[in-house]
């Protein structure tokens, strides 16, 4: 996953009946939760992993229960550049959470249990293996007090 | 009886089969075939493949579905059938550590398995320990 050019995209376009309003905040979640990155207001995308995969056709099977239709396809960008924009667009969605735990962590009172777990949550969604994410790592780890390794 | 799942099994299918074979079908013969793979296989009972009745339904797994099917109600069973949820689909709620842990395990036993066939009989090893941790706390309803 790291060479974005030769990335494949998963992507997923799907319509859900406006009510019940769960079924549609449901979905929303699950694609929040995922990390998928909504174009254009119309195009969810993550980068092609056996897992992204997997989860994405759930994802349409559950749509298609909630009497929704759902499209899904893989793909290649073919203009150049395109795809290291595309991986950009999610690192620096990773990055910015990432930021905020490295700013929490400044403050004397963090809450290391928090903020782990919100380091889990955002390391789930760090397709392209961020640096921030490593030195976020680093740091939590130091944060624990006491004995330094 | 014969039944038929995709390649590469992972958690959800481990855990299916450690169900069907310990709980449905003793002599239960299991078949593989590419992800997509069509038509599927004659008087197979196809699962975990979309769209089928032992699938994901309303975002629970596969193995939580067959519970249901199957009308098994036993409590350690139904936690087993939560971890797997956290471990295979996407949830708001987290309440079993395991879930993560076992996801990465069950991976792993596929990786170090010459095929799905051995991968699956690895695997009733880690479902059978998980059982009997499981059995052996109280059980959260």
């Amino acid at each position: 996953m790291e060479k974005p050019q030769e990335t494949s995209w998963v992507l997923l376009v799907y319509k859900i009946p406006s009510e019940p309003t769960s079924s549609r905040a449901t979905i929303w979640r699950k694609l929040k939760r995922l990390g998928a990155l909504l174009l254009h207001d119309a195009v969810w995308v993550l980068p092609a992993t056996a897992w992204t995969r997997e989860q994405f056709q759930w994802l349409a099977v559950e749509i298609g229960e909630l009497e929704g239709e759902a499209y899904l396809w893989e793909s290649h960008l073919l203009l150049n550049g395109q795809a290291d924009a595309l991986a950009q667009q999610f690192q620096a969605r990773v990055d910015a959470v990432y930021q905020e735990i490295l700013n929490e962590l400044e403050r004397e009172d963090a809450d290391l249990v928090a903020l782990s777990r919100k380091y889990q949550q955002v390391r789930a969604q760090d397709y392209f293996h961020s640096e921030v994410g490593i030195h976020v790592r680093k740091r939590l780890m130091s944060a624990r007090g006491g004995f330094a390794s | 009886m014969k039944w038929v799942t995709w390649e590469q099994v992972g958690v959800d299918r481990m855990a299916c089969a450690w169900l069907i074979t310990k709980y449905l079908d003793p002599d239960a013969e299991f078949l593989f075939v590419p992800a997509g793979h069509k038509p599927l296989p004659e008087g197979a009972e196809p699962f975990d493949i979309p769209g089928v009745r032992l699938s994901h339904h309303r975002g629970h797994c596969t193995f939580y579905t067959m519970l249901r099917e199957y009308d098994l109600r036993d409590p350690v069973l139904q936690r087993i059938a939560r971890v797997v949820d956290e471990a295979d689909t996407v949830q708001d709620v987290m309440l079993e550590p395991a879930a993560t842990g076992l996801d990465v395990i069950c991976q792993g036993l596929r990786l170090i398995s010459p095929d799905d066939q051995v991968a699956l009989e690895r695997g009733r090893l880690v479902y059978d320990a998980l059982y009997a941790q499981f059995a052996s706390e109280p059980t959260p309803s």
